[in-house]
């Protein structure tokens, strides 16, 4: 712990892993939203892939890191099937060092354990002090990859953080806690999974390092390259039932000749329902 | 009888000194021209000298006759006299060299008396009287376009001097010689006669020598200033036109992205040395007349854009900076050739921020305006955007609402961040045919390239139904491309994302090569522009028409029948795109007319002169200060024409429009804003 | 067999409403299950009798003191503690807390874990939680392998537990759990007080709120004024927060604050998923919005297709006359 103390200010690189996960297009609308029941898994369609919200945050705050301190490595992280590279090139894009696949293919869609434990490893085998993912994917919602990567790692875990400062050689992290806004003040190793905020939106990749990127390689790690086997990786729960509920709702429209006539209409029945 | 003539240099004595005044004048103006052109050697390579006779004919149209001057009804004929005038004069200058220096015998008989004597005399005459209309609007109207600064009433003063000796000298000339002739110049004959009332002889004698070298000095003091001051739009004005663009106006100038950053180059204008020579010639070229500042709808609304001072502030950096980036560049030839050169940092000399206001370049709508109105044909846009693209592509620096727009087009196709609609809402219950369910665009009249404002916009799903209706009650063959269709990357050419618009592009130009789409029918001018103008360079060649087009066409052979007459009067907005930007100011004109009974009223800005509705150029995802939408003030003007109805057929404009006009009438519903599609489905509506 | 749900209360702390949100839940997950509902938990001191009155019939609890929240150290102790009482399975209020240790002490307890569960159901004698996927566009059951399964709830998706009938006195069993050392573990060293939003907005009975639609960040001052008028708290769609018009403790949604209030009011939000998950909670809805398609009039009771800068000063003015 000591010699970790000062590695912002005594020249210790420290070496972030960002986790990615590309999924289906969060803001699909509605209307074009499907559901495969029988696989239990959503249509893609013509729907796009992005990159899941928070872990775009989550790469930001590494991004910024980054650029106050340029000794600081940013390694891109996904586990999934080789679609995930576009994620990856992505943030290639925006200037991190390395970008690394764990290839899924064998375990079909893995679910949160089995996410965490595939990125632990990764982290255990490319080295790193901290890991960052958003605070949940924007598919599953499931918020489960973080914290028990932590486990596995056996490192301390912050959650919704939405900030990193450096002072006095320790993270300040600002993050939501069960009262509300705090700042927790903790040092690597960390797991830490974001929440989004205003100053931690994914900054775009300049056109320069997307033509840039195109001569990156993106490393690929293999469950064998990461000493496990399909049977070592078992999913801890199973989707049994996915549907798109189904639901009646009739909206009582308040009219008026104008905004004015709205305004008084719909004052009438909020005295009505009787919660003024 | 004698044949009509003068002498030449007549009391002056020792008039061979002037050629050692002439000598210094032509070392000054050489060093001065020279001082400029090599600065324009800063720039990258154009190609603006192919096509001679046609670019012969449009500098005859806007030199010789000046046509767009002549669109301001005072400044144009002032324009136009003044630099007749002085250009009749200079040839009268020339006739004595050839008689006084070549001894050719040209000055007598009838040419002395209609040219050298009357003819000059009228011009001389006209131009003063130009000469105080200039210095009117200028100081006493106070045009706001024109500036006030030192060089403009030097330059006002010489021109008013110079005449007015020029007449003085005649008149002395005339009653000192008692010239047989001299009525024939009768203004420098009534000058004379003036001076006669109170001078002697003796007195005149001496008064005209002086004069005469006074004269002389201030005419090559003029002529010296030419390379010094904004009068060398004299020599680089004809030239600029002869050199403007023959590309189709709606094309941005494409740039090879890859290439360019493989090479090192920036990507977009970062620096002086990024633009075209044509761009650092553009700059010296500008009258500053001030005609761009006073059409552009941003500057009218108070933003911090002036296409004016664009390009003054540009040619200001361009003179300070110039000449120690052309030692840089030598530099860097030598070391060049003498091997790498050590830590030669690269030291970027930045426009946006230093030069440019970067609020500046983010305010442009591209409408087109400026360039539309400036005289000398300087391309404000391009140089705009180019800039932009160096902002964008390679310091990511924008304004952030208009990355959120360009990345939403890059993940979702379009870029309408946010919007909960699909592509296929708007056709609900329609019937619209999928060209994915055809197979292609085989025995189909157009495919109708919808376009994502009429897709995910609500209030314009409106104008897609409107127009697919008309299609099916026409009998038009058409499919959609339904969610298959993309952004045609126009609004990221114009934020300057040029390399997501080429991706975009090469895409959609695969896309419809599958489909065999040869005929586009787009309700929204940028597609429209887009797939006319700029695809062809990707290899889309299409038959491309606006709906204004094919509803003029359906209406005129009868396909589609007036059931019910619109009887509100109507005032229609053109927009930027199909109208500066295409030409096409009529179609839609004639629309309205087949189907308005109403009547049409126009804005006072209209057709090429049209306002921007303020959507253009990327502004349609911009966060905009309240007081300075472009928007409300293009709604005033509708506004003022009394009608009822706005009619437009653009998409955008009409986002724009309706929200101008809620805002400007307080919602009142007492004006309506209408595409020209839903004016036409309601009128043509089958009588039930 | 039973049901166990976990109380994350402090030295001496009585049940607060998280807490009963997870003995709401319990109760629905034992019901379901056939199953008796006890619950752990990590606080010492106090008895704890009162529990029975929620149907509760045996409750563990830390026999030392837990201290400050700390995740570290709570989690230790809620491992003690359900590994002391055996459950078939944990249930946790999704709070913050509920979130950040749900999943881990599924791992630890070499289980598995669901989050954001709205409701229980058996199947084939197993528990099958109930959850929303895909912000909220489909539903999803979700069988854990092991046991115990340790199910996370969403914040308010479960009626909160009330006294009943006076039940048996609840067996009240200490358990010795040694907590690791606090030092080099991550601590709180400031709280921030914000100027809006907040964990205020999971207790206010009515809400009014923005989104993308509101234009800027200036015309939340309507917005601010309407809710003092009504005594209610703003809050926002998470498109207002990322334009950075308000701080992120407004943010109402899946993601932000999960809200439950009697009147929620819905200004320029046009309803994506995720926003509306966080608001299934609130008893009456009500939305001013100019586009008549926007998903948010699929959950509104009341709807008005309207510019709000039109509506909001005179419904301001008639509601400041009505309610004096």
């Amino acid at each position: 712990m000591p010699e970790r103390a000062d590695f912002l200010h005594g020249g210790l690189r420290m070496r972030l892993v960002v986790g990615l996960k590309y999924i289906l297009d969060p803001e699909i609308p509605p209307r074009d939203f499907r559901i495969d029941e029988e696989a239990r898994r959503p249509v893609q369609g013509r729907a796009s892939l992005v990159i899941s919200p928070f872990d775009e945050n989550a790469l930001e705050l590494a991004l910024q890191m980054k650029d106050r301190d340029p000794a600081t490595q940013v390694v891109a992280l996904s586990a999934g099937p080789a679609s995930s590279e576009e994620a990856l090139r992505k943030a290639l894009s925006l200037r991190v060092d390395e970008a690394v696949r764990v290839e899924t293919d064998p375990l079909g869609e893995p679910d949160g354990e089995q996410t965490a434990l595939l990125l632990a490893r990764a982290v255990q085998r490319l080295g790193g002090d901290i890991l960052l993912v958003g605070r949940q994917a924007g598919d599953w919602d499931r918020g489960q990859t973080g914290p028990i990567a932590a486990e596995i790692l056996g490192w301390p875990c912050v959650t919704a953080v939405s900030r990193i400062e450096a002072a006095d050689g320790r993270l300040r992290l600002r993050h939501e806690g069960p009262d509300g806004l705090e700042v927790v003040e903790a040092t690597p190793p960390l797991v830490l999974t974001v929440t989004n905020d205003e100053a931690n939106q994914l900054r775009i990749p300049k056109a320069r390092d997307i033509l840039a990127t195109r001569s990156k390689q993106v490393g690929r790690l293999s469950l064998d390259d990461l000493g496990l086997s399909p049977e070592a990786v078992p999913p801890r729960s199973e989707v049994t039932r996915l549907y798109v509920p189904v639901e009646e709702h009739q909206c009582e429209w308040i009219e008026g000749d104008d905004a004015e006539a709205k305004a008084r209409a719909l004052a009438d029945r909020l005295m009505a329902l009787k919660v003024l | 009888m004698r044949v009509p003539t003068r002498q030449v240099y007549w009391n002056i004595p020792g008039h061979e000194w002037m050629y050692a005044l002439f000598v210094v004048l032509l070392a000054v103006l050489a060093w001065g021209i020279w001082q400029r052109a090599s600065l324009w050697r800063l720039g990258r390579p154009a190609r603006r000298l192919d096509q001679p006779g046609r670019r012969l004919a449009e500098m005859n149209r806007q030199v010789i006759l000046q046509a767009r001057l002549l669109r301001d009804a005072l400044s144009g004929p002032m324009h136009l006299l003044l630099s007749w005038g002085f250009v009749v004069l200079f040839l009268g200058t020339v006739v004595v060299f050839l008689k006084a220096d070549l001894g050719l015998p040209v000055m007598q008989g009838p040419f002395y008396l209609y040219f050298q004597s009357l003819t000059l005399d009228l011009f001389g005459a006209l131009a003063l009287i130009a000469t105080a209309v200039a210095a009117w609007r200028r100081y006493l109207e106070r045009l706001p376009r024109l500036s006030r600064t030192v060089q403009d009433w030097v330059i006002l003063a010489l021109f008013a001097l110079i005449l007015l000796t020029g007449f003085v000298l005649e008149g002395l000339r005339i009653e000192v010689t008692r010239d047989p002739w001299g009525l024939w110049s009768p203004v420098g004959y009534l000058f004379g006669r003036l001076f006669a009332s109170f001078l002697s002889v003796g007195a005149m004698r001496l008064l005209h020598r002086g004069l005469w070298w006074f004269h002389l000095v201030i005419a090559f003091a003029f002529l010296g200033l030419i390379p010094f001051s904004k009068m060398f739009h004299i020599l680089l004005a004809p030239l600029n036109v002869y050199m403007r663009s023959l590309e189709p106006k709606g094309e941005l100038p494409p740039m090879d992205v890859e290439a360019a950053a493989e090479a090192g180059e920036h990507l977009g204008a970062a620096e002086l040395t990024d633009f075209s020579w044509k761009q650092l010639f553009d700059l010296d070229a500008c009258t500053e007349c001030g005609r761009c500042e006073a059409v552009c709808p941003a500057h009218a609304v108070g933003k911090a854009l002036d296409p004016k001072y664009v390009v003054l502030n540009l040619r200001e950096h361009l003179h300070a900076e110039g000449p120690s980036l052309l030692a840089l560049a030598a530099r860097a030839r030598s070391a060049a050739e003498n091997g790498p050169a050590e830590g030669e940092g690269e030291a970027v000399s930045h426009l946006v921020g230093p030069v440019i206001d970067p609020e500046a370049l983010w305010a442009c709508t591209t409408c087109r305006a400026c360039m539309e109105a400036c005289p000398v044909f300087i391309e404000h846009v391009p140089t705009i955007v180019q800039m932009r693209r160096y902002q964008v592509m390679e310091l990511a620096d924008y304004p952030a609402t208009m990355q959120e727009a360009l990345t939403s087009l890059e993940e979702r196709g379009h870029p309408f961040r946010g919007s909960t609609a699909s592509r296929l809402d708007w056709a609900e219950g329609l019937e619209v045919p999928l060209l994915s369910r055809l197979g292609g665009a085989e025995g189909l009249d157009y495919v109708l390239w919808v376009g994502c404002s009429a897709a995910f916009d609500e209030r314009n799903q409106r104008i897609a139904r409107a127009l697919a209706t008309l299609l099916q009650r026409a009998g038009v063959r058409f499919a959609i491309l339904g969610d298959e269709e993309r952004c045609t990357g126009d609004p990221a050419r114009r934020m300057g994302n040029e390399f997501l618009f080429q991706m975009t592009a090469r895409e959609n130009v695969d896309l419809l090569r599958r489909y065999g789409v040869r005929r586009i029918l787009t309700l929204c001018p940028h597609c429209y522009n887009t797939f006319r103008n700029e695809y062809p360079r990707f290899g889309g060649e299409y038959e491309v028409v606006h709906h204004s087009q094919l509803l003029r066409e359906l209406l005129a052979s009868g396909r589609l029948r007036v059931t019910r007459p619109s009887l509100l009067e109507t005032t229609y907005h053109d927009p930027c795109y199909l109208g500066r930007y295409n030409d096409e100011y009529e179609a839609p004109r004639a629309v309205l007319g087949a189907v308005a009974g109403g009547g049409l009223r126009e804005m006072e800005r209209n057709r090429n002169h049209a306002f921007c509705c303020g959507a253009g150029g990327g502004r349609m995802w911009a966060e905009e200060a309240p007081s300075q939408r472009v928007n409300r003030e293009r709604a005033r003007q509708a506004l003022a024409t009394g009608a009822r109805r706005v009619g437009t057929a653009c998409p955008f404009c009409m986002t724009m429009l309706e929200d101008g006009i809620k805002s400007e009438t307080g919602g009142d519903g007492s004006v309506e804003v209408r595409d020209l599609a839903e004016i036409v489905e309601e009128a043509t509506r089958p009588a039930s | 067999m039973s049901v166990l749900s976990l109380l994350l209360l402090r030295d001496g702390g009585r049940p607060d409403k998280a807490a009963l949100e997870a003995l709401g839940a319990g109760r629905v997950a034992a019901r379901a299950l056939g199953a008796e509902l006890e619950a752990a938990v990590v606080a010492s001191g106090g008895g704890r009798a009162e529990l029975g009155a929620y149907g509760v019939r045996a409750v563990w609890q830390l026999a030392g003191p837990a201290g400050d929240y700390q995740p570290e150290r709570w989690l230790t102790a809620l491992e003690g503690l359900v590994r002391a009482a055996g459950a078939e399975v944990v249930v946790l209020a999704g709070d913050a807390a509920g979130r950040e240790l749900g999943p881990r002490l599924g791992h630890r307890l070499g289980s598995g874990s669901v989050t954001e569960c709205v409701d229980f159901r058996a199947e084939g004698g197993r528990l099958e939680a109930v959850r929303p996927v895909f912000g909220g566009k489909a539903t999803a059951h979700v069988r854990v392998e092991g046991r115990p399964a340790v199910l996370v709830t969403r914040l308010h998706a479960f009626a909160p537990a009330e006294p009943g009938e006076a039940g048996a006195e609840p067996a009240v069993h200490e358990v010795a759990v040694e907590l690791p050392p606090a030092d080099g573990l991550p601590r709180v060293v400031e709280r921030i007080e914000e100027s809006g939003g907040g964990v205020r907005l999971e207790e206010a009975k009515r809400i009014v709120s923005g989104g993308r639609g509101l234009g800027g960040p200036e015309n939340f001052a309507l917005l601010e004024e309407l809710a003092r008028v009504i005594g209610g708290a703003v809050g926002a769609s998470r498109a207002a927060v990322d334009a950075g018009w308000v701080p992120p403790s407004y943010q109402i949604g899946q993601t932000g604050h999960i809200v439950a209030p009697d009147l929620y009011l819905a200004v320029g939000i046009s309803g994506a998923s995720q926003h509306l998950a966080g608001i299934a909670g609130a008893r009456h809805v009500v939305a001013i919005n100019k586009d008549a398609s926007a998903p948010i009039f699929k959950v509104a009771e009341l709807g008005v297709v309207e510019d709000y800068r039109k509506v909001l000063p005179p419904l301001i003015e008639e509601l400041k006359r009505r309610l004096g």
